[in-house]
């Protein structure tokens, strides 16, 4: 009986182990796209948000077919990018975001491909000085929004100027921002502000000691791929007495 | 007979046998290739006027009209539907839905192709089965079918832009699988297809209907919708998105300069319907508001308004909806549900008779700077507009015979100097009781079973909040300082007030809304420099009509009329209809009006001291902020229905 419930034992021992070893067709995708994109104005990376309102990468791959359903991903706050699991092939690629549109390329991926984008910017957002903390709480800073290319095409009127405020978070932006401080300028107001020197101020009472993560943001009236998206300059941190 | 006999008399078992021979033999006679009798057939349901009701029925009541059982969280037909779209278009606030609005999140795509597809069957069927039924009873059901077809492909137009069209049945399996993966048409290609369908309509249907049913001057309405809707798109939208396979074929936006054809289709659709519906003015009386008001609140209960051009019906208990339970003041509550759509201020600003600054901003102020105080809440309101009334509750109007007490607290202030501005921040994002400027000064309730009651001077109890609120704590109040009135069955017995309790009618189309496309569609026109008529004049007057009734200021002539005159009427008239939603699209003007936008509430307060009530103005108390994401302008197909059919995206998603 014993030699029963042994014999069996190592049947299904076998049944399921050999469950175990069948395999998926394809290998894992394993090669990577990664880059950055660069201000043409500055040299700098391109300052933006995360998430798909700030940089989209919009990935065709043409191996198999000549109308492939578009793969999308994202760029990260400061303009770079980076996935790590593509499948090699041929794509055709499209980066979109604030800036003067640029045509799909081409390109083979096979290992890692890194790419250096140079863009015009729609508009430049430069600090001017460094923030001043204000006795009533409030945090005082100067800018100087440009535009960031001559191409007649885009050369809209600025739709909004954002004084962006949010504590504890690097990312900052329309994505991430905290309203009861943030300062939010519209319409005619925000054209005004175009190659001027600006003094934004953030609004209500900011909190004592801590530190908060502030940046400028600007947009004109726009759309890249349904968005209406900003143009920023890099964060600064503030930490209040 | 010689053989059986002879078996028979030899052998006594085997006329069993002979028996059993016969038996089994007989049903193999009989026709087996019959069709399934669990499946309803074509012969069934076409050769019987009921049967064709019941065919019909089903496609009305699938049809995707916005009513008391549509949101954008949950879809069409689905009596849970407390987050309407009020609380998204700056018309209301609802606590259920927060700040970030949202674009509709169910999908009607796979509905709508269902229901195309039931349409095209009957448009396919019907016709062989003609002779069971009178020429006129054939037209007019062919009427209703294309009907419907049209309401689908605007309902999938107005959502996605162009989309895949089908005016035939698809026959899976026999046809091939890559001939029924079509692309979408151009945006274009469906408005015209939606207008021939209309046409189609307008022939084929009598002039009168069923209640619920639609005839050819409801088919007409429609059309003068659509056509708006496309006028609209051409001429303010930006999006230029063509079809991935093929260049030409721009699946969203429509040409610029279709514009004008398009408002002219508009023009003369609703042109039709004149002096065949009109304006419900049954106790309507000339210079006396409260006969204008009464009536306008009797429109949505009439039953036999001449206004009523389409509508759905309900009836307990078979079909309910629960529009009086989410949305009935707090202090009628009887079943946990109450108060979901909060009129905001900044609607009430749309009516007039009441004080406002030059900005057009509420004016709670004196010229010192004080609050102006008021004998009663209502006072402030004493020359409102009754149109406003009849749509809103006021704080301290009247419902089903009792005050809607709506006050948010009391000040127990000093009064004697007037009393100064409660919060000193301009844009205030605190409540009263946590603003150090003024938390000492006001008594307020937490909530409203938890009502702080206060000893007047002379030694009467009061509450600090009224019993529909607004309360510091709990959002079951009149969050915004308002209660909605349309809608509410001012008969429904308080205890009957309950979820799935309530069947008044939905207005789909009324004659109002042809007015308002007519007059919005002939100031286009005037605007796109058509002078064959004189659409100024024409739009004015349309717009006078409107305002009559309801009451309101009058334009006294036709070159005080702007084209945000013309909007606002509409925003005002079919506000709370959900129409609000769709015209902020089409115009192209929600992320405009939504960007980072906090919507307004005006709460009265009670000041002790003084024995009088004065109001303050502030934004939004739960600090919701809403924007309209420019990507909903054309909303996302679904990614199933993508790879299913390899069509096109929008742009964005």
């Amino acid at each position: 009986m014993k030699k029963i419930i042994g014999h069996m034992s190592i049947a299904l021992l076998l049944f399921a182990s050999n469950a175990c070893t069948e395999s998926d067709n394809y290998d894992a995708p394993s090669d990577t796209i990664t880059g950055m994109v660069m201000d043409k104005n500055t040299g700098n990376s391109l300052q933006t948000e995360i998430g798909d309102n700030g940089i989209r990468l919009k990935l065709m791959e043409y191996s198999w077919s000549q109308t492939p359903t578009p793969y999308y991903f994202a760029g990260m706050q400061n303009g770079t990018f980076n996935n790590t699991r593509i499948f090699r092939g041929n794509y055709g690629i499209e980066i979109m975001g604030a800036f003067v549109p640029q045509p799909e390329i081409r390109y083979d991926v096979k290992g890692t491909l890194e790419l250096k984008i140079e863009v015009e910017p729609f508009l430049n957002i430069e600090w001017i000085g460094e923030p001043i903390i204000n006795k009533d709480s409030t945090i005082s800073i100067q800018a100087y929004i440009e535009r960031g290319t001559k191409n007649a095409d885009y050369q809209q009127n600025i739709s909004d100027v954002r004084l962006f405020v949010v504590a504890g978070a690097q990312h900052i932006g329309e994505n991430n921002k905290d309203d009861r401080y943030s300062l939010y300028i519209d319409g005619g107001d925000a054209n005004a502000m175009l190659e001027q020197t600006i003094t934004l101020s953030t609004r209500g009472k900011l909190l004592p000691g801590r530190s908060y993560h502030i940046r400028v943001g600007a947009r004109m009236d726009k759309e890249i791929d349904g968005r209406r998206r900003y143009n920023y300059n890099a964060p600064k941190i503030v930490t209040m007495p | 007979m010689k053989l059986s006999k002879y078996i028979i008399s030899k052998h006594p078992v085997s006329k069993w046998v002979l028996l059993l021979t016969f038996a089994l033999s007989v049903p193999s006679c009989m026709d087996l290739d019959i069709p399934p009798i669990n499946v309803v057939q074509d012969s069934d349901v076409f050769t019987s006027e009921n049967g064709i009701k019941g065919y019909l029925s089903g496609m009305y009541s699938q049809m995707h009209i916005e009513d008391f059982r549509y949101t954008h969280s949950r879809g069409f037909n689905n009596s849970w539907a407390f987050q309407s779209t009020f609380g998204m278009t700056g018309e209301a606030l609802n606590r259920d839905i927060d700040g970030a609005a949202k674009e509709e999140e169910s999908d009607i795509w796979k509905n709508a192709y269902k229901l195309i597809r039931e349409t095209n069957y009957f448009i396919e069927t019907l016709p062989s089965y003609a002779a069971n039924f009178s020429t006129d009873q054939v037209k007019t059901w062919m009427g209703e079918a294309h009907f419907t077809r049209a309401m689908t492909y605007h309902a999938l137009a107005k959502r996605y832009g162009g989309v895949p069209i089908v005016e035939s049945v698809l026959k899976y399996p026999d046809m091939p699988i890559e001939e029924m993966k079509i692309p979408r048409s151009s945006e274009q290609a469906v408005y015209e297809l939606i207008e021939k369908d209309f046409d189609e309509a307008w022939k084929l249907l009598p002039e009168t209907s069923q209640k619920g049913r639609a005839n050819k001057y409801a088919a007409a309405a429609f059309k003068s919708r659509a056509m708006l809707f496309a006028g609209s798109i051409a001429k303010y939208n930006e999006v230029d998105k063509k079809n991935n396979t093929d260049s030409n074929v721009r699946v969203c936006g429509l040409p610029r300069e279709l514009a004008k054809e398009y408002f002219k289709k508009s023009y003369d659709a609703a042109l039709l319907i004149e002096g065949k519906y009109s304006l419900y003015k049954d106790g309507w009386k000339a210079n006396d508001k409260a006969a204008q008001y009464q009536n306008y609140v009797d429109m949505f209960f009439a039953e036999n308004s001449s206004e009523n051009i389409f509508v759905r019906q309900y009836s307990y208990p078979e079909s309910v909806h629960g529009f009086d339970a989410y949305n009935i003041p707090r202090q009628y509550q009887t079943n946990g549900w109450t108060a979901s759509t909060n009129p905001t201020l900044n609607f009430v600003e749309l009516f007039d008779g009441f004080p406002k600054n030059e900005q057009g901003l509420t004016d709670v102020l004196n010229a010192d700077g004080k609050y102006a105080l008021y004998n009663s809440t209502m006072e402030f309101f004493k020359d409102a507009e009754p149109r406003l009334r009849a749509i809103i509750i006021l704080p301290g109007d009247i419902l089903k015979g009792e005050e809607v007490e709506i006050w948010r607290g009391l000040y127990i202030g000093n009064t004697s100097d007037g009393i100064s501005l409660l919060q000193t921040d301009k844009d205030p994002s605190q409540k009263y009781e946590n603003d150090s400027n003024c938390k000492d000064l006001i008594k307020s309730s937490q909530n409203a079973g938890n009502q702080t009651v206060y000893e007047l001077p002379n030694g009467n109890k009061m509450n600090a909040a009224g019993k529909s609120g607004p309360f510091f704590d709990d959002q079951t109040g009149a969050m915004a300082g308002f209660a909605i009135r349309k809608w509410i069955n001012p008969k429904m017995p308080a205890a009957d007030v309950k979820e799935r309790y309530s069947t008044q009618t939905w207005i789909e189309m009324r004659y109002a809304e042809v007015l308002l496309n007519r007059a919005e569609a002939a100031f286009e026109l005037h605007e796109e420099g058509i002078a064959d008529i004189d659409f100024l004049q024409d739009a004015y007057l349309s717009i006078n009509h409107i305002r009559e009734r309801a009451g309101a200021n009058m334009l006294s002539n036709k070159n005080e009329l702007k084209k945000e005159m013309v909007r606002k009427e509409r925003r005002k008239e079919l506000s709370f209809e959900n129409k609000a939603w769709w015209d902020m699209r089409r115009w192209r003007t929600a992320h405009l009006e939504q960007n980072s936008t906090r919507y307004r509430a005006l709460f009265p307060f009670y000041a002790v001291e003084a024995n009088k009530w004065f109001f303050d103005a502030r934004p939004d108390e739960t600090n919701k902020r809403f924007t309209f994401d420019e990507r909903w302008y054309y909303k996302g197909i679904p990614n199933d229905e993508i790879t299913k059919n390899e069509l096109t995206q929008n742009p964005g998603y």
